[in-house]
């Protein structure tokens, strides 16, 4: 065999050779690579070869570890960091907090504003009602009321029932007026 | 130890977690920074800048992959960072390029007057990076193949065949120059 090249082993336990130098071969593997090992020169000088290499860069290769400072220095980043995450955080809280506060109110004013109305327009039409049978006995007076005379009297009294409903409510914080909310 | 750390996770118990994540993978992190960034210094500001960043996105920890395998994933993605920014228009899988030549000047090496030493380093430093890569790690982790394949997110089989390939590639490259020192 020419010692300037190298030896060039069975193609069939080339793998097998190298786990076994690196003892990753299974025991039954092991055993039959080691038979054909004591019967073939060839894989034997290649595997020589390779365990000389693997022996040498197990040698070799730098191992280097973690400066004995590390974790003093990692502590002090993260301190440093986290001194300065509080502020921005309680902020962000702060002003969530705040947004959540100010859409409750709307929401819950919007309700009463829309329960009040309602209870306006029930509280009216029960008064007109009584109004009714107290007025009738001026329904002739009513009746002398002709054309657009009629209409402006109703809609004078229908335009007061509804200023009085809407003071009613505005009195009562329930509507959501410019400068309502301060 | 990660079970310790997911039920504190679970329990929102963040910095507790991050108690224990610090002891359990600063080590680990270190060695597969170094295996890539090849320099003791870089690797230890890789290690702590992977730390501050798990620090800061444990709380988003969603458990959709281990643990082990998010940290080792930042810490690729800042060992690359770093890769990117000192040799931005490089091939890091050119081993005939001129970075790469010279890359073998930033290796920490043991004596000067060790020249078989120094030899085996210049030639692991020709190897594709990540043939290099997969042959320092594994190295450093006590040729466990099953380690390498974890730290670098690789299937078992990938990784053997890498480092069959480094190897041989190694041995290759070896003998010629033993040749020509006799």
């Amino acid at each position: 065999m020419n010692e300037m090249t190298l030896p060039v082993p069975c193609a069939d336990y080339e793998y097998d050779l190298v786990e076994l130098v690196d003892g990753a071969l299974a025991p039954e593997r092991a055993r039959a690579v080691r038979v054909h090992l004591a019967a073939c020169p060839r894989c034997r000088a290649w595997q020589q070869e390779f365990a000389t290499l693997d022996a040498r860069l197990a040698a070799t290769l730098p191992r280097p570890t973690l400066s004995d400072s590390f974790d003093q220095r990692l502590q002090e980043r993260l301190a440093s960091l986290s001194r300065r995450a509080p502020a921005t955080d309680s902020k962000a809280v702060a002003d969530r907090d705040y947004s959540r506060i100010m859409e409750a109110i709307r929401r819950g004013a919007r309700r009463h504003a829309v329960l009040d109305a309602l209870a306006s327009v029930a509280v009216m039409a029960c008064l007109l009602i009584a109004a009714g049978r107290w007025l009738a006995p001026l329904g002739g007076a009513m009746s002398a009321l002709e054309g657009p005379a009629r209409w402006i009297t109703l809609g004078v009294l229908g335009s007061a029932v509804a200023a009085a409903a809407l003071a009613w409510s505005a009195h009562r914080g329930a509507l959501p007026l410019a400068g309502g909310f301060r | 130890m990660d079970a310790g750390i997911e039920q504190y996770l679970a329990e929102g118990r963040h910095a507790l977690a991050f108690e224990l994540v610090v002891p359990a993978y600063r080590d680990r992190v270190f060695r597969l920074a170094y295996s890539m960034l090849r320099e003791r210094a870089a690797a230890e500001d890789a290690t702590q800048e992977t730390l501050v960043r798990v620090w800061k996105a444990l709380p988003g920890f969603d458990g959709r992959a281990a643990l082990g395998t998010w940290i080792y994933a930042i810490t690729r993605n800042t060992c690359l960072m770093e890769l990117r920014r000192r040799r931005p228009t490089v091939s890091l899988d050119d081993p005939d390029s001129a970075e790469a030549q010279r890359a073998s000047a930033s290796v920490a090496t043991g004596p000067a007057a060790d020249p078989e030493r120094e030899n085996l380093l210049r030639l692991v430093d020709r190897l594709p990076a990540n043939q290099q890569e997969a042959v320092r790690l594994f190295y450093l982790e006590d040729r466990s193949y099953e380690t390498v394949a974890e730290r670098l997110d690789m299937p078992l089989g990938t990784v053997k065949n890498l480092l069959h390939r480094a190897r041989k590639r190694l041995m290759e490259l070896a003998r010629p120059d033993e040749v020509k020192a006799a």
